[in-house]
């Protein structure tokens, strides 16, 4: 490989653009050209400055307000009891009290551990359509969603690609339920976002079991000693649809 | 509950810091950039039913940066006058190099730079070193292919070097 070759593949490098054997032949290069090996030294002190600089301009308060207003609080309910709060940090714990009472009113009623379960998975669901709760790892590509789980949880959930039955991957995130870690994965069906817990729990496979709430549909099954619980606003058709289908993978 | 308002805050709305950014990158002042951010969430608002799967982050982005250009082509057309750093932004110390170098820290040094890039290096390292995307996920944005895209950073990351003088010129060996 000549300097000028190595050239622009340098930066290429530097950014992990390159595939093993590109990456070994220019670092064959590096190793035999001194005058290669201080220009991506230099490359890569610019990087690191740049990245420690901190340069992302933040847009001010009041944009963010008016572009909230504008693309946010057309909301109708039951989001509108406390829609906008999240604006203002100071409010937020009020407006997390007031979805944990507006959700679980009725989950008390119906009484049993599958429901308070139920409860805390929505409530979940709920929280992680405000804006920047939804995923962890945002990607329509089950190849990347899939590995991000490996290492932060000790089980593998399903993360099939359902776009010919039209639910849109969207991402997947960690969370905590009942104080379990739990792979929730977010899909998109039309305008609707489906959310799929799973978690491991001990217990003999069972059949869908559909909750519904407030508008909300919840589908919950066992299935090889990991708990499912799907949920979302499509209707309830729909959500069985969607359970089949991740009980077939 | 209105779904696409929603689906919209769940898709877009994360992205509205890395709108602004990139914006505000592009036409180097406070106001514009607020503007077409503004002109942008309202286009991806529109259009969202045409947006399929694909990353809404490149999605946004591209919108912006079509945005910006726009106004950027309509503002030399318009106005005629040459596009410089407004605002905030740290005046230029060519005029008394010895102030400058002593009063301004390397971190405004290092913005002085970027934002001193002709607009097409400018952007590939906003969107490269700052929000992080793929050459891939640039090349969706710019519209160019992929080995341009490692071309033009090449170019971009040359030139400031140059001028936050880490550059020494390479000599090349004989290959």
């Amino acid at each position: 490989m000549t300097c000028r070759e190595a050239g622009p593949l340098l930066h290429a490098r530097l950014d992990n653009e390159l595939d093993m054997a590109g990456a070994a032949s220019i670092d064959m290069h590096l190793s035999e050209c001194r005058a290669c090996a201080a220009h991506y030294a230099a490359l890569e002190d610019l990087h690191q400055e740049i990245a420690s600089a901190d340069l992302a301009y933040a847009p001010g308060a009041l944009l963010e307000r008016k572009l909230a207003s504008q693309f946010l609080e057309e909301k109708k309910s039951p989001s509108r009891l406390w829609r906008g709060s999240w604006l203002y940090p100071s409010a937020l714990a009020a407006a997390a009290i007031a979805v944990v009472l507006l959700i679980s009113t009725p989950f008390l009623r119906m009484g049993g551990d599958t429901d308070a379960i139920g409860a805390e998975i929505l409530d979940n669901h709920l929280r992680s359509l405000q804006p920047m709760h939804q995923v962890d790892v945002p990607s329509s590509d089950q190849h990347t969603v899939k590995p991000w789980f490996q290492g932060k949880i000790d089980f593998s959930p399903p993360v099939p690609d359902l776009t010919q039955e039209d639910f849109i991957l969207i991402g997947g995130r960690l969370e905590v339920i009942r104080r379990q870690p739990a792979a929730a994965i977010v899909y998109r069906r039309r305008q609707h976002v489906v959310s799929l817990y799973v978690s491991p729990s001990i217990g003999a496979d069972s059949a869908t079991e559909l909750h519904e709430m407030g508008g909300y549909h919840l589908l919950h099954w066992m299935q090889g000693n990991m708990s499912y619980w799907a949920v979302s606003d499509v209707d309830a058709t729909d959500l069985r649809t969607f359970a089949e289908l991740i009980r077939r993978r | 509950m209105d779904t696409k308002v929603r689906y919209f805050e769940l898709t877009m709305w994360p992205h509205m810091r890395a709108a602004y950014n990139l914006a505000r990158w592009l036409v180097r002042n406070d106001q514009d950039a607020e503007d077409i951010v503004q002109e942008s969430f309202l286009k991806a608002y529109k259009a969202q039913e045409s947006f399929r799967g694909s990353e809404a982050k490149t999605w946004m982005l591209t919108i912006v940066r079509n945005t910006a250009m726009d106004f950027l082509r309509r503002y030399k057309a318009g106005m005629a006058v040459p596009l410089g750093d407004q605002g905030h932004e740290p005046q230029d110390h060519s005029a008394d190099p010895e102030r400058g170098l002593l009063e301004e820290s390397r971190r405004e040094q290092v913005r002085r730079a970027i934002s001193h890039l002709e607009a097409e290096f400018r952007e590939v390292i906003v969107l490269r070193e700052i929000e992080g995307l793929s050459y891939k996920e640039i090349a969706s944005v710019l519209h160019i292919p992929m080995g341009t895209v490692m071309s033009r950073l090449s170019r971009a990351r040359n030139q400031l070097l140059v001028e936050l003088g880490g550059a020494k010129e390479v000599q090349h060996d004989v290959p």
